[in-house]
């Protein structure tokens, strides 16, 4: 039997604005619709319940603006990039646009595990960004989260591997270089939230925050 | 004018559940208008997930939003941890589309979908900064409401500037033009109303009088949306929602919605296909609902699940079908159409004797429930709902162990049938609604519900069917608020006060708030629920509900035969 050709594309898209509060799920939900509205022909799964052949990166956290999101489709024929981006880009939520298109695509799976994040962190003043900075910048800094009634410890260690600050006046950004995915280093989002937690009544000041750049190692 | 979004922080936006909600941007969302003439905002009175699952929301959506002069927005019942940073902040609720304050808007047009929304309805205008009670609003918007609840106008008529009994679609636009003119000619508050009254299927509290429901003859000629807003929070009913046809000629004693809907009209199959590729190439939904109060009773049904069927425009494309007549010839049809979706079936026998469903004129025979039981082995349907309501007028003990025996017989085929099935069963109290021929009956009272319910719930404690149940105080109150006059209102508005909102979820529900309301208002829930005669004048008989009121009574006396001679003979 002829196996109808496949074409595995990857999908480079933001999150910003309203768009970065639309969960995990419900993104892959408006996804997922939005190639239904053009009716592309993609890959399904095989089985009762047929899904389109589809993986998502890393989860983005609740909250988090991105430039680095995407996800993999397989297509039954090979697309026309620039059209496909327009597109789609005509398909989105406001806060959602594709970036790019990568065609054909190979995954390049690693054994390592885990991810190498950048991230912008935008603050209102000089003081805020600096004591985000040393918060960051020192590897005893710990918290604490309450899961499943117990409380957990984590240090920050060597997840923040950089946070380097620049600006001036009321705009002050803070790019900051992070590692997750690994045992007992704690996620970006963990740490962003506490931090949140650690400038107090300053968190206001601490006003987005981009993810700009993703690896997996 | 400024978004009020824009005074909500990112980290307060964090602390919410489900942030999406409060801030719109979906795809088909309404293009913003520079300077329409008029504004109006769709309030729906629960959360955004169901708002957005609301088909009258999509139909009015659409509809404002197409003609030139109109702008449409939407609000929705914020969840209690939006309300409390709305109001810590000291901001108004504000619409999804410009984040322009409920306020600041020429009207609201308020749904009422089921009873136990009124609550919320306060609060959004509360929430809104706009005054309750129209006597008190001397500028801002009007306020209208309509839906399947304010069928008796009275319990929210201190509530609302004018409500809309009936059909939406045409009145909806008469309504706007209305605003439109009385708003370009400076009129007061007053005259608007007064115009407004004009309008078939209004009624306005301050001119009150005689009022006729308002039919859409056009329905089956017309387009539903087929554009409507896709929401970034995946909605409760996460599919395209396709109305196949409106009204239905059942005539269950029981259901207000029957009567309301009223008269069927069908939309041609041809037409329907076509609007449901329409619907599924702009929503890009994997689902397709067809909607209707009775979906077998479609003169052409074969015919268009075949058509649709054969109508693929993704891989994962499924039709879903509630609102079936379950019988052995659906079955079959259900089995050859390979999109249809094979998860549950659901039966809403209603009552569990033959008796008892001639009174109430369920055309359901427990030999149809059970042959569709039989003929489920081997198919992938893994659970079968039950709905049967108690407390219905003319009913025995009998008729309740009757449910007890019905659904140990389904055990025992879904036992054997491979795989097995799972039954869950959901009771309710029953409540004699305004404009059914049960309106005269009286509402058993909760210790009579209660000993019904234990009555069903012991019997089938060894069974494995999975039963669940309305809390029998709901049932009162839902009756109060349906059956009520004018100072039912009053009850709402002190419930309101005392911090009732969301009834209808369990986990929100303040029953010792709702009985502290009836305490400090002085209202008698006993004036509400008791019987009444055919001869009294109810208090919703000023409303022409185009189903004649003589067709009621005889329908009642013949629930009363059936009853004492166990016919079935219908007035329709």
């Amino acid at each position: 039997m002829n196996q109808p050709a496949e074409y595995k594309t990857r999908i480079n898209y933001s999150k910003t604005r309203q768009a970065r509060y639309i969960a995990h799920l419900d993104t892959i939900d408006v996804i997922c619709k939005a190639l239904r509205r053009l009716q592309l022909s993609y890959a399904v799964t095989q089985g009762c319940h047929v899904r389109p052949k589809i993986s998502f990166g890393p989860p983005l956290p609740l909250g988090h603006a991105s430039y680095c999101e995407y996800f993999v489709i397989t297509l039954n024929q090979e697309p026309d990039v620039e059209w496909l981006k327009n597109a789609l880009n005509k398909e989105m939520p406001q806060g959602m646009e594709v970036i790019s298109i990568e065609h054909p695509w190979s995954d390049k799976k690693s054994s390592a595990g885990g991810e190498w994040v950048q991230y912008q962190l935008y603050f209102k003043s000089s003081a805020t960004a600096e004591q985000a900075q040393s918060y960051l910048l020192n590897p005893d800094s710990s918290f604490e989260i309450q899961r499943k009634g117990q409380n957990k410890r984590y240090v920050l260690g060597k997840a923040v591997q950089k946070a380097e600050l620049s600006g001036q006046g009321d705009a002050w950004l803070l790019t900051a270089e992070f590692i997750q995915g690994i045992a007992d280093v704690p996620s970006v989002s963990k740490i962003v939230t506490a931090l949140a937690g650690h400038l107090g009544a300053s968190r206001d000041d601490f006003y987005l925050l981009e993810r700009t750049s993703l690896k997996e190692l | 004018m400024k978004n009020v979004t824009e005074s909500i922080t990112h980290w307060e936006l964090l602390e919410i559940e489900k942030p999406a909600r409060y801030l719109g941007g979906e795809v088909n969302q309404a293009k913003i208008k520079t300077n329409p003439t008029l504004r109006v905002c769709l309030v729906f009175p629960d959360l955004y997930e169901l708002g957005m699952s609301n088909l009258a929301l999509k139909i009015f959506y659409e509809t404002l939003n197409n003609h030139p002069q109109i702008m449409a927005e939407r609000a929705f019942s914020p969840w209690p941890d939006f309300e409390g940073l709305l109001r810590r902040k000291d901001l108004p609720l504000y619409s999804l589309e410009t984040g322009t304050p409920l306020h600041d808007f020429d009207a609201l047009l308020v749904t009422l979908p089921y009873e136990m929304t009124f609550t919320n309805v306060l609060n959004l205008l509360d929430l809104g900064k706009v005054p309750l009670q129209w006597r008190e609003r001397e500028q801002g918007p009007i306020v209208i409401g309509g839906g399947p609840s304010a069928s008796n106008p009275l319990p929210m008529a201190m509530f609302m500037d004018a409500i809309l009994i009936g059909d939406g679609e045409e009145a909806i636009i008469e309504i706007c033009e209305s605003l439109i003119k009385t708003k370009n000619s400076g009129a007061d508050r007053s005259s608007i109303r007064k115009e407004l009254a004009l309008i078939q299927g209004m009624w306005v509290p301050e001119f009150a009088g005689p009022v006729k429901k308002r039919v859409f003859k056009g329905f089956a000629n017309s387009a539903p949306p087929v554009k409507p807003p896709v929401p970034n929070v995946q909605a409760t009913h996460n599919r395209a929602v396709l109305e196949i046809f409106r009204g239905c000629m059942q005539g269950c004693r029981f259901c207000n919605a029957g009567f309301y809907y009223r008269p069927k009209r069908e939309r041609p199959v041809e037409n329907l296909v076509d609007y449901a590729r329409q619907l599924l190439h702009n929503t890009g939904e994997e689902s397709l609902g067809l909607l209707s109060l009775s979906t077998s009773d479609y003169c052409r049904l074969n015919e268009l699940i075949t058509a649709l069927d054969q109508q693929k425009l993704f891989p994962e494309q499924n039709i879903s079908i509630p609102s079936l007549r379950m019988n052995e010839s659906t079955m079959s049809l259900l089995d050859s159409t390979p999109q249809v979706r094979k998860g549950g079936l659901t039966f809403a026998p209603e009552a569990g004797s033959q008796r008892l469903r001639n009174v109430i004129n369920k055309n359901i025979t427990e030999e149809d429930i059970i042959s569709v039981m039989r003929s489920t082995s081997g198919s992938d349907y893994r659970t079968v709902k039950l709905y049967f309501m108690m407390g219905l007028p003319f009913e025995t003990d009998e008729d309740v162990e009757a449910i007890v025996d019905l659904v140990k017989k389904l055990e025992a085929i879904g036992r054997a049938c491979r795989p097995r099935k799972q039954i869950s069963l959901s009771l309710s109290g029953f409540v004699p609604k305004p404009f059914t021929p049960f309106q005269w009956a009286a509402q058993a009272d909760m210790s009579e519900l209660r000993r019904k319910r234990l009555i069903v719930t012991r019997g089938l404690e060894r069974g494995g069917s999975k039963v669940s149940w309305r809390e029998e105080f709901l049932c009162l109150l839902e009756s109060v608020l349906s059956r009520g006059d004018e100072r039912v209102g009053e009850l709402i508005l002190k419930a309101w006060q005392l911090g009732c909102r969301f009834d209808g979820w369990h986990e929100h529900f303040l029953r010792e708030k709702w009985e502290q309301a009836f305490a400090e208002t002085g209202i008698d829930a006993a004036k509400y629920l008791g019987e009444r005669q055919i001869s009294d004048t109810l208090p919703w008989d000023f409303v022409d509900f185009q189903t004649p009121r003589a067709y009621f009574e005889k329908e009642y006396l013949l629930a009363a035969a059936a009853a004492r001679e166990g016919t079935n003979e219908s007035a329709s």
